[in-house]
């Protein structure tokens, strides 16, 4: 096993921008002793450090594991191009920040795999680090790879790479998987042994232990396991009550992306918007207290020293005691030079108090609203209804508390769209603009940000085709030709670089060729917009066959095995019919805190809903 | 406060010193001064910033507090707040009226360990003969600098077991002497060298 020599790397970080990426050595970091720990795991999150380290998902598995004195847990990032051409050239396999160990070293390599663009990253990572790509090339010398994170609810397009995927909530699985995995190799397990073994815990999916048929319209006609005593449907795990939040977090040394003490305040939300992949796998919603979350912001920024705090959720205005919680983190840490950012609010004059009473703690800039949909039509397809009256009244109170810019996100491509339901966009930026000139003059500035709907999986619109690239452009072309001489400012993707997403977060296990052969052409750091790689992308597919479209622009049948048929997010397949029947009708569901739908999450996961009135779940 | 930059740190730019700094200086809970207006800021001031990749052996800072704190209270807090490779190495109450580092910085003091495989035959020639030139422009960004001025002394320890430099180079806002740039004239690459920063000097008024 090649070592990393320390004097080498050193000399190369002199060549690099950024070195600081690359060392580790922040404030409360976890470098423990190598030799006298029993398990190593290496967490990896494959994009570059500025976008990763302030990842909470991978603070939360560092602060889990680290716990264990047994276990050492370190990290590693997708290097940037600089500092790829030079390990490739100097011949040195991608490194831990903590220990500088190279990554085949460990016995655990955890990917985090939060969205489809970081999927040739995580190749050329596993590349990088002299490991297979394939999961069947793979030895019993080479450390396990398991994936986790929000992209892994449809798991098939990386099932060649992985051997094992976490599905659902990682904070008890994860343990449970080392602990399964110290106590197989120990038996004497070879890797297909241990493969077996780890596929029986709950929540964990391990794709070789599968057999797919397809149809000859190239659709799915069958999904089983190839060994007895490995589970047909993997349900999601989920934790019956929110962890304690981790507090001594790793403080970056440079600049990175959300740099502040990010909190989780809650998981889920009850909503119900029927484009939301978030809002179903993330059921159900589970509240931490006011008083806990102050304790949390006391204790972390005592161990962080940050000069602002996020307080993150789904939808921050649904949280039970809200106003509770912002007068107090005004009232108690008001004289400590922070900052509190609270996103994700709903559009309510209530929000504008809850932001109010902040006060001097927020950060400069604008107030963001998300209605998503325009016209009343396309609101209730989405179920995300909105009264005019309301919004304007929102808008008002926004302009009268004192901000000059309101961003509003807005979706197109959503199903049924037409022309019409696009010009609301631009009528109702009109008339928000109009009423922030009213009250506060020109100064006031109103931006629509358009994003392109792309289908997602265990969404009740997880059957319809994505908008062709034509119909996209033809909409942005009516937002960009409207919005000339209004005032408003308009920023949109551009329609190519949805189709990745869309191929990838509904594809099936053949697009593992697709993948592999695209990062061979080349494809890496895919979200970075200004790459453009879609004609890579196109590349391969054309060379393995498979025709993009079929992903992309097919509407699936109601009774069609979709590749993700064996996860269950606790969500059945029949409330997302008849979700999906009702946004035909134009029928519009209650926040469902307010009345339950039958999703289904109390059948799979009622049995561990805590007795305590104190743990709040969102669930009647 | 004087401290040393190690390890780790030494890949840490000037910005993010700062901001690392800052957030440490948070972590002590002192009472620390910060500027009046909209968005205050702490008030701290770094004297000089290190090049990427040096070692700094006696880096100076100044912060401000509030109120009185003991320097061993002080210290106490501090040696719990700083990163691993940030060490604290001395504190001084100095008076509000004096210039601040920056204005008053005339010199900096390096030591270089040269390459081990480096012969050092010739290199005492090679480093007089650069010496006796009229002058030894260097390119910078867009502007030439004239090395020769702003090199005070420069000079060659062969130990046995390894081979050092010692400069001592002028380090005013105007004329910031850089011993990596002496490495390049005469053919060594910086990044096989260890430079350390071994000393500051100060204006005395």
């Amino acid at each position: 096993m090649q070592k990393i020599n320390i004097n080498q790397l050193e000399k190369i970080l002199y060549h690099v921008e950024k070195p600081g990426r690359y060392v580790g050595g922040e404030h409360n970091q976890i470098l423990k002793d190598w030799d006298s720990t029993h398990t190593h795991v290496c967490l990896v999150f494959p994009d570059i450090y500025d976008i990763g380290q302030p990842n909470l998902g991978l603070a939360i598995l560092y602060d889990i594991v680290n716990q264990q004195p047994d276990i050492l847990a370190e990290r590693a990032f997708a290097p940037w191009h600089d500092l790829e051409a030079q390990l490739r050239e100097n011949k040195i396999p991608l490194f831990s920040l903590e220990s500088k160990h190279p990554l085949a070293e460990f016995d655990i390599i955890g990917l985090s795999l939060p969205y489809e663009s970081l999927y040739t990253n995580a190749l050329n990572v596993l590349d990088l680090a002299g490991i297979p790509l394939l999961a069947s090339e793979r030895g019993e010398d080479h450390p396990l790879i398991i994936a986790g994170g929000q992209a892994c609810f449809n798991p098939e397009p990386m099932a060649d790479f992985i051997d094992a995927f976490v599905i659902g909530e990682g904070e008890e699985v994860t343990l449970e998987l080392i602990r399964a995995f110290e106590e197989l190799k120990e038996s004497g397990a070879d890797r297909k042994a241990l493969l077996l073994g780890l596929s029986k815990l709950p929540g964990v999916y391990v794709p070789s232990l599968y057999h797919i048929n397809y149809a000859q319209n190239g659709t799915i006609s069958g999904f089983t396991p190839s060994e007895p005593g490995v589970p047909a449907i993997v349900t999601k795990r989920i934790v019956s009550q929110l962890p304690p939040h981790p507090t001594r977090l790793i403080v970056p040394n440079i600049e990175t992306v959300h740099d502040r003490l990010s909190i989780e305040i809650m998981r889920g939300c009850t909503r119900g918007c029927r484009f939301c992949h978030a809002g179903v796998v993330n059921r159900p919603v589970r509240e931490r207290s006011a008083a806990e979350i102050l304790q949390i912001i006391e204790d972390g920024l005592s161990s962080t020293g940050y000069e602002e705090i996020g307080l993150l959720s789904l939808s921050s205005s649904d949280h039970t005691q809200v106003l509770e919680l912002t007068r107090s983190v005004y009232d108690k840490f008001h004289d400590r030079k922070v900052f509190v950012s609270l996103p994700s609010l709903r559009i309510a004059s209530f929000s504008v108090e809850l932001m109010d009473e902040l006060r001097d703690l927020r950060p400069g800039g604008g107030f963001t609203l998300a209605p998503e949909a325009a016209s009343p039509r396309m609101q209730a397809i989405i179920n995300k209804p909105l009264d005019n009256e309301v919004f304007e009244e929102t808008v008002r109170t926004v302009f009268e508390h004192g901000w000059l810019t309101l961003k509003l996100y807005y979706m197109i491509g959503l199903p049924g769209e037409t022309m019409k339901d696009v010009q609301a966009i631009l009528d109702a930026g009109k008339r928000v603009l109009a009423i922030g000139r009213q009250l506060r003059g020109n100064r006031v500035k109103v931006h629509l940000s358009v994003g392109n709907f792309i289908p997602k999986p265990h969404t009740p619109f997880q059957w319809y085709p994505l908008n062709s690239t034509d119909e996209l452009q033809a909409k942005l072309d009516l937002l960009k030709t409207g919005i000339r001489r209004t005032g408003l400012k308009l920023s949109y993707n551009i329609p190519d670089n949805t189709l990745l997403e869309a191929w990838l977060s509904r594809g099936d296990r053949r697009l593992g060729h697709v993948i592999q052969r695209a990062w061979q052409l080349g494809a890496k750091f895919d979200a970075w917009g200004e790459n453009n790689n879609v004609p890579i992308w196109r590349q391969a597919f054309f060379e393995t066959g498979l025709d993009p479209d079929f992903y992309a622009y097919r509407e699936r049948a109601l009774d069609e095995i979709l590749p993700w048929v064996h996860i269950h997010t606790g969500v059945t397949k029949a409330f997302l019919q008849r979700d999906l029947e009702w946004s035909k009708q134009g029928k519009t569901r209650k926040d469902c805190r307010e009345q339950c739908y039958a999703c289904g999450i109390l059948d799979s996961f009622g049995k561990v809903r805590p007795v305590s009135p104190l743990v709040y779940w969102g669930c009647p | 406060m004087t401290y040393a930059k190690l390890g780790n740190l030494r890949f840490i730019g000037h910005l993010d010193l700062q901001r690392l700094f800052e957030r440490a200086l948070r972590r002590t809970n002192l009472p620390l001064r910060y500027t009046q207006g909209f968005s205050p800021h702490m008030r701290i001031n770094l004297a000089s910033a290190l090049p990427l990749g040096f070692i700094g052996e006696a880096e100076q800072m100044d912060f401000w507090l509030d109120d009185e704190v003991s320097l061993d209270e002080i210290s106490n807090r501090l040696n719990k707040a700083l990163p691993a490779e940030l060490i604290l190495k001395n504190l001084q109450v100095i008076d509000n009226q004096l210039p601040s580092l920056q204005a008053s910085l005339l010199t900096s003091e390096f030591e270089i360990v040269l390459p081990p495989d480096l012969e050092p035959g010739n290199l005492q020639d090679q480093m007089n003969a650069l010496l006796e030139q009229d002058s030894l422009p260097v390119q910078r960004r867009k502007k030439t600098v004239d090395l020769k001025n702003l090199i005070l002394t420069w000079q060659l320890d062969c130990q046995p077991a390894k081979t050092l430099m010692v400069t001592s180079m002028k380090a005013t806002p105007l004329e910031n002497g850089r011993p990596d740039e002496l490495l390049v004239l005469l053919g060594i690459d910086p990044a096989d060298c260890v430079i350390t920063r071994t000393k500051m000097v100060f204006s005395e008024e």
